[in-house]
């Protein structure tokens, strides 16, 4: 029953991935539950009971094949889709349509997401006040609780929130896997300092507007979410160009590059994580002395967050999203999570139990709401 | 040195998995501290601005907000008045708002809920037109468009 621990690998024995995933098991288990599992509405037990064990088995496997990406990504694809789900069903049984009223901007019932943190810095300075039409306090997605989600979860993951905690960054990560063989191989490293372009240009504009501009007039993930009721020119192109985004950098380019495309090129929010790479306490490291400059890390890189050059610097840029995409890929075992001071190829089990236990733990607990409620939701349609 | 990095690096990432697993339980009270942050608080062009005055009737009472103009840096020269009907309103609405509270009449705005038909009749000529007229879980909000000078 026992796994092979192999001499470079992560791979652990059954027991002892067993013991690791304890501590998820008991953390996670306390907050899908309460402490008091509830059987009175069977639909709802089961929709719970399978998201527990569905995160669990998830980091389990990560533990004892010693994979990360990919069982990562599982939970990372389901929490976008369940998240739309979520959001939709509840726009259509409240409001009967995907779109959102005047009168709900008027009565400020937007759910506000974390796209639009980047864009109210400049008027929360100069004006002291939020330029979004949601709650400050209380209701769905209000205002206050997502900026200290996403603010601890930066600080602590950096740019690792792109790929673990972000509910659209799923969107681009699964249509990326679609093909075996990229279609489009060669495109610019230049172009991922591209979202820096569109973070400031944004940030500019929305504050000269008093209107998240990004949200108003760009957002691929509108087309997923809640977009203004088409009631003019303006409002059609508005949703023209969601959905031709949507079209462009969340399907048809990462399906023909492999590559998440959207979160690459344009994510505002991506480039203010990048920044925050630069914090973080955990990294990805490259040991020089293992690495045979392969470039296999490279090539599988979803965020063009790895370049030869950096490869032979050994080192990983400020762009990398700890996805373990190219950890997983690397033959020698020479690119491993890390943390900060402790020097590459040393301390790697540590390292990465550790990260994988508070990157792991923030997913499943953000996630758990939407993803136990989409189970739900499709239970209740089947039964 | 080494050896400080080492323990100044793990001593944060530990740092790091207490802030994650104190961060769900603690939420709630953490954003109710983030929302008492003196910026916490919406733009009035979101939240229609501060109620002004209010005209109170048997059956609804209307609320007239300030007016904004505010822009980044200052006051734009076109902004909106907000007016906010609530309660039991009538098929029909017809009030004559002084916004500017100068004593004389401003506009006259009709509105037939049924049809949600608005019509606005301007006595300033700083009154443009109608920006927004739309029923609200409340009653009804009109947002009227104005030129400061």
């Amino acid at each position: 029953m026992d796994n092979v621990l192999e001499k470079t690998g992560m791979k652990k024995s059954f027991g002892k991935s067993l013991l690791y995933t304890l501590p998820m098991f008991l953390i996670t288990f306390m907050f899908m539950t309460g402490g008091k599992p509830n059987f009175s509405d069977p639909a709802s037990a089961l929709a719970v009971l399978t998201v527990f064990l569905l995160v669990n088995v998830l980091y389990f496997f990560m533990h004892y094949t010693g994979k990360t990406d990919r069982y990562r990504a599982v939970l990372f694809i389901i929490f976008a889709l369940s998240l739309s789900y979520t959001l939709i069903h509840n726009m259509l049984e409240v409001r009967k349509s995907m779109s959102f009223s005047q009168a709900d901007i008027l009565e400020c019932k937007i759910p506000f997401c974390h796209l639009v943190i980047p864009m109210m810095i400049l008027p929360a300075v100069f004006t002291k006040s939020i330029i979004f039409p949601g709650s400050i306090i209380g209701g769905f997605a209000n205002i206050s609780s997502m900026v200290v989600l996403w603010l601890i979860a930066t600080i602590v993951l950096g740019r690792g929130f792109c790929s673990w905690g972000c509910f659209y960054g799923g969107w681009d990560d699964g249509f990326s896997r679609i093909r075996k063989k990229p279609v489009i191989k060669k495109i610019s490293e230049l172009w991922r300092w591209m979202p820096f372009a569109v973070l400031i240009m944004v940030a500019l504009t929305s504050a000269l507007a008093l209107m998240p501009t990004y949200c108003s007039w760009i957002c691929p993930f509108k087309a997923v979410t809640e977009f203004e009721q088409v009631t003019s020119v303006e409002s059609a192109t508005k949703a023209g160009i969601f959905l031709s985004l949507f079209g462009g950098l969340v399907i048809a380019l990462p399906v023909m590059t492999r590559k998440r495309t959207q979160c690459s090129f344009l994510c505002p929010m991506g480039a203010v994580n990048t920044l925050a790479n630069k914090i973080t306490p955990f990294t990805v490291k490259i040991d020089k002395n293992s690495c045979n400059e392969c470039f296999k890390c490279v090539e599988v890189c979803p965020l063009y967050a790895l370049t030869p050059a950096d490869i032979k610097a050994g080192k990983v840029s400020l762009f990398c999203s700890k996805c373990g995409k190219c950890v997983d890929a690397c033959p020698k075992k020479a690119i491993n999570y890390g943390i900060r001071g402790i020097p590459a190829g040393t301390m790697k089990n540590f390292s990465r139990n550790l990260f994988l236990f508070v990157s792991f733990l923030f997913m499943a607990i953000f996630s758990a709401g939407s993803i136990i409620s989409t189970f739900h939701g499709l239970l209740k349609l089947i039964f | 040195m080494k050896k400080v990095k080492i323990i100044a690096g793990i001593s944060w990432a530990f740092l790091c998995l207490i802030m994650i697993i104190i961060l769900f339980p603690g939420l709630n009270s953490f954003s109710v501290s983030v929302s008492k942050l003196p910026f916490m608080k919406l733009n009035p062009k979101y939240s229609g601005g501060e109620i002004a005055k209010q005209m109170i009737t048997a059956s609804c009472t209307l609320d007239i907000r300030k007016p904004v103009f505010n822009g980044f840096f200052k006051e734009r020269n076109s902004g909106f008045v907000q007016l906010d009907w609530h309660g039991t309103i009538p098929e029909t609405i017809k009030d004559s708002i002084d916004y500017d509270n100068d004593g004389n009449k401003d506009f006259c705005v009709l509105i037939d809920r049924k049809d949600s038909k608005t019509v606005l009749s301007p006595f300033n000529k700083k009154v443009k037109g109608v920006i927004i007229s739309t029923p609200t879980s409340y009653g009804w909000a009109v947002r009227v468009g104005l030129d400061k000078n």
